[in-house]
């Protein structure tokens, strides 16, 4: 620390100012490159579903079903059919869905017990079902209609990526499985992960954006028309959920 | 349409005797409190009795209805939902899931300083009825607030995703409970029309029921108004108590025709001609019934409409 002098002149002060600030963005810069040095950055997981190569087989929608033992009637992982047109000018288009694990969850924000929150390792986000009191309100909360009640847990319930898997190094069941090879799985922060090539080099869409959510489940190439979209009004459109829930909400 | 929602009667039970409590809690606190600049012709503490052996009840009976819906007390985890109270955070529900935990501990105890016959004011427990008043007043705003922002937290939900819903709440709960005050008072209380002045305490609060209940129009306009005229979710989500729509009938005609309009013009019809030319108020003892019980089944449907509209409704697209 510099002793005050009754010398001081202008210059002295600007140039010790000078030095405080350095000393102070040093300070301030020092997490930042210790995180770099660890070789990391923040891994987040996210999913591209390549609707082009998706023909609706279902076959993510059983893995899933056996991988968790899913109890019947509810479902983690499913793949939604959308018809429209009139003939000659028609289309079907497949739209598998799951958790999207958003950047911001909002049923994270809502969990009363935080039995539910986005893991920081790797941005899964998770239900802890031994503190979920299964309350519902994140179901409310989810624009995207993945979670329910597991009746036999009693808890909140909804896709994890596969966490088990993911976490010894092994993608998530419905990817090993797609025959098409639509999903791919990676981490979204790692430039060089084929998820991050991907998405930057093809068009992609996200369910509901204007939620706020930030989803990490992207498409290419999906079909966003919706039964209760008011611009199909009058036009045939028919969605097929394949899961107890009969409409979209 | 009703079949996947996921919050039912228990739950709509539940913000309809909360809001009861709560607003009884508030109304009785203030009653006692203002009572001593006078303007209740010495009727305030038999008012604040009412509202405060009231309160305590209906939000127990809520709030038990509440665990009864817990995915995990239906797998026969009946107390788990403990789990609540080992944290606390932003989520509304959290923080009412505490704030219930006060508001009932303030309101059996306030209620135990009314529970004696003949308690009276300036008797033995009067510091502690005048502070715990003190405190039911912000509780049970709190406590009415609250559910509508629970509610209102989410744009998934774009029917409740208004500001103005907790405000509705509110202005609910203080009319349902001072009808609850009413209808006790119009049942208990044997003298209330005999002598001159007795009727002051029924038209105070019939003056007030008749108020809140023009604000509670006032806010419901606010709110339909407000997502009317914007477009996309809530303008679709609105639309399901607009003409039309599946909860239209039960709306204008359960909640608005019945639960306020029908009250308020009966209350008004007794309360002008005091208010306007100072006549002495008078009402019959049937008036004194009918009017609070139409009240309640309002403030009843009012959250019947609000839980399921909302969960019939959603984001417009994928």
């Amino acid at each position: 620390m510099t002793v005050l002098s009754p010398t001081i002149t202008r210059r002295d002060i600007i140039n010790n100012l000078g030095k405080g600030a350095a000393v102070v963005a040093t300070v301030s810069a020092l997490p930042v490159s210790a995180k770099a040095a660890v070789g990391g950055h923040q891994t987040q997981y996210g999913m591209v579903i390549d609707t082009r190569r998706c023909s609706g087989c279902h076959a993510c929608s059983v893995a899933c079903k056996s991988e968790f033992d899913v109890p019947l009637g509810n479902t983690r992982s499913w793949v939604e059919y959308t018809e429209k047109g009139t003939y000659p000018n028609v289309s079907r288009g497949f739209l598998p869905r799951l958790c999207n694990q958003c950047s911001e969850p909002q049923c994270v924000s809502v969990c009363p017990t935080g039995a539910t929150y986005k893991r920081a390792e790797d941005g899964i986000v998770v239900v802890d079902p031994d503190i979920c009191i299964g309350c519902k309100y994140c179901m409310q909360a989810c624009p995207y209609d993945a979670r329910f009640i597991n009746p036999i847990t009693g808890a909140a319930d909804k896709c994890d990526f596969c966490v088990h898997r993911v976490a010894k190094g092994v993608v998530p069941s419905c990817v090993n499985t797609c025959p098409g090879r639509a999903r791919i799985f990676g981490d979204l922060n790692d430039p060089k992960s084929e998820i991050s090539r991907v998405l930057d080099s093809n068009r992609v869409t996200v369910l509901r954006p204007a939620m706020g959510t930030k989803p990490n489940v992207f498409y290419i190439d999906a079909d966003h028309s919706d039964e209760s979209d008011i611009r199909y009004a009058g036009q045939y459109i028919d969605v097929t959920t394949h899961r107890k829930e009969l409409a979209r909400r | 349409m009703l079949e996947h929602t996921h919050w039912g009667l228990p739950i709509i039970g539940y913000f309809f005797l909360a809001g009861l409590g709560a607003g009884a809690y508030t109304v009785s606190g203030s009653v006692l409190l203002r009572g001593g600049g006078g303007g209740f012709g010495q009727q305030h503490f038999k008012l604040a009795r009412y509202g405060a052996l009231l309160a305590p009840l209906p939000v127990i009976i809520g709030t038990g209805m509440l665990i009864l819906e817990l995915g995990s007390f239906e797998v026969g985890n009946y107390f788990k939902f403990i789990n609540l109270f080992l944290t606390i955070n932003l989520s509304p529900m959290s923080v009412g899931a505490w704030l219930l935990n006060a508001f009932i501990l303030a309101s059996l105890l306030y209620a135990f300083t009314f529970w004696s016959a003949d308690s009276k004011p300036g008797d033995q427990w009067d510091t502690l009825r005048r502070r715990l008043a003190w405190a039911g007043v912000p509780l049970g705003i709190a406590v009415a607030v609250y559910t509508g922002v629970l509610l209102g937290a989410m744009p998934a939900r774009p029917f409740w995703n208004s500001p103005v819903l907790a405000m509705l709440f509110l202005v609910s709960s203080l009319s349902t409970g001072v009808a609850g005050i009413l209808l006790l008072r119009a049942l208990f209380d044997n003298d209330n029309t005999e002598q001159p002045g007795q009727g002051e305490g029924g038209y105070i609060l019939a003056a007030s029921d008749a108020m809140l209940i023009g604000f509670e129009l006032l806010v419901i306009f606010l709110f339909i108004m407000f997502a009317h005229l914007t477009v996309g979710n809530v303008k679709e989500a609105v639309s399901v108590i607009l003409s039309g729509g599946d909860l239209a009938t039960l709306f204008w005609f359960g909640v608005v025709v019945v639960g306020l309009l029908l009250p308020v013009l009966i209350e008004l019809k007794y309360v002008i001609p005091k208010l306007l030319y100072h006549r002495e108020y008078y009402a019959p003892r049937g008036v004194e019934i009918l009017v609070p019980v139409v009240v309640l089944i309002g403030g009843f449907l009012l959250r019947y409409v609000v839980v399921y509209a909302g969960q019939m409704t959603g984001p417009v697209g994928i």
